[in-house]
């Protein structure tokens, strides 16, 4: 085992705080599957409804206490502000989803473009507004898809 | 008309023949994009094959699957940054020959490996498939329940990652997959209230996150890159020479890419790495390895290539993926309401044919295709970032909410791209969630029909001889390596004997 003051910060998390939340999601999950109906032996078929879900929960937790005890310290880099940025930009493109999925389509792909240092113009509006078109019209006609209706799409839907 | 012949008729249609084409062109295009591989854009395009004839819609993916294999040699030569991870062994030697100069005889020899090994794979699958599934027909659930269980202990050895990381990838994936309407009793679990979680998670809404969208979280930290395209007259052929050198590496390659191929969940990445070490340990010149050798490229193509082919044999034939693109096909084929399995070489022989002679074309119209385009294609590795990655955003978000018409499709693979980028962050693979999620349904299916077989007595599975040999494949695929590390802890004497080895 290392000393203590080997490990860095993100050896701490990856060592301590992921097994940690791994395991609280299967326990979690264990605890939600003793809600789940039971069958009376003559409809049930083989296993209950909760047995198999709970039996791989268990699993996970049992891999999760062996990866914390002999998986070695691995450090990892931290998230770069450009990704949680990016994160950030999908959040606003699902806020923006209810009104019209082209209209969120455009605005995500011109920021992002923006965000990861495209300034100019005519990109920007290629990518804000020619591609998120062209996809709408391909998959309209040619895949006959029907896309949500909003403040753009309506304008073809009528 | 032999199913044989029937699937190479099938060909003759202009249609498809363009399709194929067109699925070449995009498959080298997305596996030259450093970022995007096989796996991605298979995703990514499955959509795309909804409104499709199965037949036309698996041939586009199993072509997207072969050529984008191929593809990612072409940025492993000339910016050594390999398209794919398959091809990050070509990167060893491919790089320092495109150094000195010959960059063009390097993707030569890339492309007509790529192809030796994809033909010969391709034909050990028209061969194998049907023998397989010949063998497997008379598995009852409890074989199918112990095989299934063996293609998900693959896992462990996915990647280059922790296997316990693996496994709980995996593992999470099959919880995952236990989400929804239980099909035996109809018991809804984990919906929350969501009539949308009814029908259990979309597969292709989790693998276009997972591979797609993570992908993108990925490249957002690494906009501060700069490549470098080394620049190159024309592709060339092997010369007499070449081919005098690496003939018996190409042969041995592709064997080795097929067999590994053929093994549950491993892919070409595997294949590759274990093709490149053997042809090392093959030359009379290992010393050359890694400073530009022939052979090395060779073998690792080969490999690579040869691997796809053997990755379709556990898919069609008993539906267990071979590799993480054939999950994505596997996909296509249940989405396109295709059965893959035992049946498939009954039911739809001329289908699983066709599938075939496509992916023998797709191997001959890339040696085209590299050998005349392969110039023009790597300067795609020039598209800037910042209008790829929107574009590839669009596609993703499009394409989930194709499948079924749902926005909860969307929000699903959005979610799951933020939680398979911080997969990746921390160590683990999103292959075996992929995986593990394809598969979890059938797990568990099979353990309840065998429970129902056996009357409930679970241990008669062992009594089984087929399925004793698949449960203790399970336990060597599980615990060779800890017993290996064991055995090598008592026995020091052991261990330096294979290190100096």
């Amino acid at each position: 085992m290392p000393e203590i003051d080997e490990i860095k910060p993100s050896s701490n998390l990856s060592r301590r705080v992921v097994p940690a939340v791994i395991i609280g999601v299967a326990l979690v999950a264990v605890y939600i599957t003793t809600s789940f109906a039971e069958m009376p032996p003559i409809l049930k078929r083989g296993i209950q409804p909760a047995d198999f879900p709970r039996l791989v929960a268990v699993a996970i937790i049992l891999l999760t206490c062996l990866m914390a005890w002999r998986d070695p310290i691995e450090d990892h880099e931290p998230v770069p502000p450009a990704t949680w940025k990016t994160i950030g930009l999908m959040v606003g493109f699902v806020l923006l989803l209810p009104l019209d999925m082209f209209l969120a389509l455009g605005f995500f792909g011109a920021a992002l473009m923006w965000l990861w240092g495209e300034k100019r113009p005519q990109r920007l509006a290629v990518i804000g507004l020619a591609a998120p078109a062209a996809l709408f019209f391909v998959f309209d006609l040619a895949f006959r898809i029907r896309f949500p209706r909003g403040l753009l799409t309506n304008l073809w839907y009528g | 008309m032999s199913p044989l012949f029937a699937g190479l008729a099938t060909l003759a249609d202009p249609a498809l023949i363009a399709l194929l084409i067109a699925a070449t062109l995009a498959g080298v295009l997305i596996g030259a994009l450093p970022g995007l591989n096989a796996t991605t854009g298979a995703a990514l395009l499955l959509p795309f094959t909804l409104t499709m004839e199965p037949v036309a819609a698996i041939a586009i993916l199993a072509a997207i699957y072969c050529s984008a294999t191929f593809a990612g040699a072409i940025t492993a030569i000339l910016i050594n940054t390999p398209g794919t991870s398959a091809s990050a062994t070509t990167c060893l030697d491919g790089y320092p020959m495109a150094l000195r100069g010959e960059a063009g005889r390097a993707l030569g020899l890339a492309v007509v490996a790529s192809t030796l090994g994809g033909v010969f794979s391709v034909i050990c699958l028209m061969i194998a498939a049907p023998l397989l599934a010949r063998l497997a027909y008379n598995f009852s659930p409890p074989e199918y329940f112990a095989l299934t269980l063996f293609g998900l202990s693959m896992l462990v050895s996915i990647g280059g990652g922790s296997p316990i990381k693996n496994l709980i990838a995996g593992a999470a994936g099959v919880l995952l997959a236990t989400v929804g309407t239980d099909l035996l009793t109809s018991v809804k679990r984990f919906t929350f209230g969501y009539p949308e979680l009814s029908d259990g998670i979309g597969f292709v809404p989790v693998m276009i996150g997972v591979f797609g969208i993570s992908e993108l979280l990925i490249q957002a930290g690494r906009i501060s890159l700069e490549r470098k395209t080394i620049t190159m007259k024309a592709v060339k052929l092997p010369s007499k020479e070449d081919y005098r050198r690496v003939w018996k590496t190409i042969l041995r390659s592709s064997g080795i890419g097929t067999f590994i191929g053929i093994l549950p969940a491993e892919g070409a990445t595997v294949a590759s790495m274990i093709g490149y070490n053997e042809a090392r340990r093959w030359s009379k010149t290992p010393q050359e390895f890694g400073k530009g050798a022939p052979e090395g490229i060779a073998a690792s193509e080969a490999a690579n290539n040869s691997a796809t082919g053997g990755a379709m044999v556990p898919t069609l034939a008993l539906g267990i993926p071979g590799s993480p693109t054939a999950a994505v096909i596997l996909a296509g084929l249940l989405v396109h309401g295709l059965r893959p399995g035992p049946t498939m070489f009954t039911d739809q022989a001329n289908f699983a044919f066709a599938i075939f002679w496509s992916m023998l074309l797709v191997n001959l119209m890339f040696l085209v295709i590299g050998l005349y385009g392969a110039k023009a294609f790597a300067r795609v590795t020039l598209i800037p970032v910042q209008l790829l990655w929107p574009c590839v955003f669009m596609f993703s978000i499009v394409g989930a909410y194709a499948l079924d018409q749902s926005l909860f499709d969307v929000y699903t693979a959005l979610v799951a791209g933020i939680i398979g980028y911080f997969m990746r962050l921390y160590g683990f693979s999103v292959v075996p969630l992929a995986i593990g999620l394809l598969l979890g349904g059938i797990l568990e299916q099979r353990l309840g029909q065998s429970m129902v077989m056996l009357d409930e007595k679970w241990w008669l599975i062992v009594t089984r001889p087929l399925s004793l040999l698949f449960l203790v494949f399970t336990a060597l695929a599980l615990f060779a390596a800890p017993l290996r590390a064991l055995f090598q802890r008592l026995h020091p004497s052991q261990r330096n004997r294979s290190n100096t080895t």
